[in-house]
């Protein structure tokens, strides 16, 4: 007979795409740091061709969160995939990151957090510090938090670069005392980011 | 007001449906979605959404026929309209037909959310304007309640002190006594100034009406119901209602409002949503509660419930040397309103109107005083400018006949008593179950 134990959830970051590896270890970083849980970095795996619009010449998000939840995830894994390409949803003309409240897989697209909204290559570090936001913003989803009103805090929404750089690098009290006890307490990176 | 919505997404593509869905559930906000407009109707009749997002181009009903009916059926709901980028003249034909905005698919993530945004502001905004109304409503009235006799000092005092406290209120008058401006004084000293008073007379309604108007209705609930309406609990949101001649409730409608009280839930009538809501409960009657729970026609925990404080408010017999005040504050009143200039009063016609038992109270007193001024000949109101009211009753012509005499004498007793029975049976040395009877047969 083998004694039951509670695994802790870990988190995994899946580079998709080679150009995605750097972003994907940053984001690491940033999840243990934030939300004290542990994070691996996976091998890349290139973005699934099914999930190429070929009118919009865009990737739907919707999909391949879908294909991540069904093949990399279960109830103690959670995955956020780093993408190099454009993300849509139907809708939307473009997303930054895609999460269903409380579901398994996370995204993250690089592709417009590396330009200025003017369309130029914005400075790398800049662009690293946007990916770990969305990456935490669209975790804290998976973790079940929904939008919050502090413009500050990450779980603020953002549409456009000036909101997302107008938001911290924190979790406001009351989205960090929502995070379950799993994922939550010590921004032990806070200080040195802000 | 909660920046929290109840949304619908009418479309027929389930892929929409889902990424709207996400979206919204991700922000905090309910969402139900619906593949037609046949399909929203159904879900609107039996929920309650705040928010509709509506394709334009569905096959079957279009949106544009959607949110023609949901205007005339659910008006309270908003309806944003989502269209393809080149049909901009689709979406400002909605406009003109009463959406509140539009969005040409597909839009960015941050058009949305200013969408959103917009919404919940027009929201609040009809919110502080029913709150502005309120709040203007209790400056008008408030200072109508005059009195300096010792009652009337009692019941100034307990005032404030009974609006610090949320429990529920009865008052307990005759008609005309001013139970709702005490009621409104209580509102506007509480916490829950800053929303609506919400006044109900539940003697005027028949009970099928008076459900209908607390809780609300569902369109189709019943014939006649073309469209769906909040009821008065849901309107109060945050404010006071106030239940004038609550012993006019039924049995059937104690139990729902028991429910209420002790769930802060209703359920529109035709609805299967419960919907929460917040107010504080006075009610008034000028009936004996006690008289009626012990005949069985009122309940004895609806009354415990609705009873956490009492407050008595005397009849103007009581404390007529009030009168001379009121008078005074009436006819100030009617200078505004009236071209006449009539602005005093002899004591003569002060004394007659002290003789008087005013059995309709202070607004019997207001109305001698408006008939009074209408009729006079000077500025001066005499004595015979009141010859129109009856002299008590009691002291009465000789050739009324026993009966008459009778009704006439327990009527007094009753009053006097504040329509306590058993003192009143004391005082006419009658038992009390005969005293019932005799009210009854009378009619009192
Ligand atoms: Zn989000
Ligand atoms: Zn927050």
């Amino acid at each position: 007979m083998r004694l039951k134990t509670a695994r802790k959830v870990g988190i995994r970051v899946l580079p998709m795409g080679e150009q995605t590896r750097l972003a994907a270890k940053v984001i690491a970083a940033h999840v243990e740091g934030f939300m004290r849980l542990e994070c691996r970095v996976l091998d890349p795996m290139p973005p699934p061709d099914f999930a190429l619009d070929p009118q919009r010449l865009q990737y739907d998000a919707g999909r391949i969160v879908e294909h991540l939840e069904a093949h990399c995830c279960d109830e103690c894994v959670k995955v956020v995939g780093v993408l190099g390409v454009d993300l849509f949803v139907p809708v939307f003309s473009h997303v930054f990151g895609e999460a269903r409240l409380g579901g398994g897989a996370a995204l993250v697209s690089l592709y417009r957090l590396e330009r200025t909204e003017e369309g130029r290559r914005s400075a790398p570090e800049l662009a690293l510090e946007r990916a770990a936001k969305v990456a935490l913003h669209e975790l804290g989803h998976l973790f079940s938090l929904t939008h919050c009103s502090d413009p500050g805090c990450l779980m603020h929404f953002s549409g456009d670069l000036a909101g997302l750089d107008a938001t911290r690098l924190l979790f406001c009290r009351y989205c960090r005392d929502f995070l379950p006890a799993f994922a939550a307490r010590g921004q032990a990176v806070e200080a040195g980011l802000v | 007001m909660d920046s929290k919505l109840r949304i619908l997404i009418v479309d027929d593509e389930r892929i929409v449906r889902e990424s709207f869905k996400h979206w919204f559930a991700n922000a905090g906000h309910a969402v139900g979605a619906a593949a037609s407009a046949d399909e929203a109707l159904v879900r609107l009749a039996s929920e309650v959404y705040d928010l509709l997002f509506v394709d334009i181009k569905m096959p079957g009903k279009s949106g544009l026929e959607l949110l023609e009916q949901v205007r005339q059926e659910f008006p309270e709901a908003s309806v944003v309209i989502i269209t393809a980028y080149g049909s901009i003249e689709s979406a400002v034909q909605a406009m003109k037909m009463g959406a509140s905005d539009y969005l040409l698919k597909p839009f960015k993530p941050e058009q949305l959310n200013l969408v959103l945004e917009k919404i919940i502001q027009q929201r609040r905004l009809s919110e502080q304007y029913r709150y502005l109304k309120g709040t203007l409503e209790q400056i008008t009235r408030f200072d109508d309640i005059i009195g300096r006799s010792a009652p009337m000092q009692k019941i100034f005092s307990l005032i404030p002190e009974v609006a610090a406290s949320d429990a529920s209120v009865l008052l307990i008058g005759e008609t005309g006594t001013g139970k709702e401006l005490v009621a409104k004084a209580i509102h506007a000293k509480s916490r829950r100034a800053h929303y609506p008073f919400v006044p109900i007379n539940c003697g005027a309604m028949s009970e099928s009406l008076l459900e209908s108007e607390l809780f609300g209705h569902q369109k189709g609930a019943f014939t006649g119901a073309q469209q769906a309406r909040k009821g008065f609990l849901e309107v109060v949101a945050g404010g006071t209602l106030f239940l004038d001649e609550v012993g006019e409730v039924s049995s059937k409608m104690q139990v729902d409002l028991l429910r209420v009280l002790q769930d802060k839930k209703v359920m529109r009538l035709g609805s299967r949503q419960a919907v929460t809501v917040d107010f504080r409960l006075i009610s008034a009657t000028s009936r004996d509660l006690a008289h009626q729970i012990a005949e069985g026609a009122f309940r004895e925990d609806f009354f415990y419930r609705i009873n956490v404080i009492q407050i008595d408010i005397p009849p103007l017999r009581r404390r007529k040397e009030d009168i001379p005040l009121l008078v005074a504050h009436f006819l100030e009143k009617l200078g505004h309103e009236t071209t006449r200039k009539v602005d005093r009063i002899s004591s003569g016609a002060l004394e007659a109107l002290a003789a008087y038992d005013w059995p309709g109270n202070v607004r019997e007193l207001e109305n001698a005083v408006e008939r009074a001024v209408v009729l006079a000949k000077s500025r001066t109101l005499g004595q015979a400018d009141f010859a129109f009211l009856q002299a008590s009753p009691a002291g009465r012509a000789a050739d009324a006949t026993l009966k008459e005499v009778e009704e006439a004498h327990i009527r007094k007793v009753l009053a006097d008593s504040d329509g306590n029975v058993t003192r009143a049976a004391r005082v006419l040395g009658i038992n009390r179950v005969t005293l019932h009877k005799k009210i009854h047969r009378l009619g009192l």
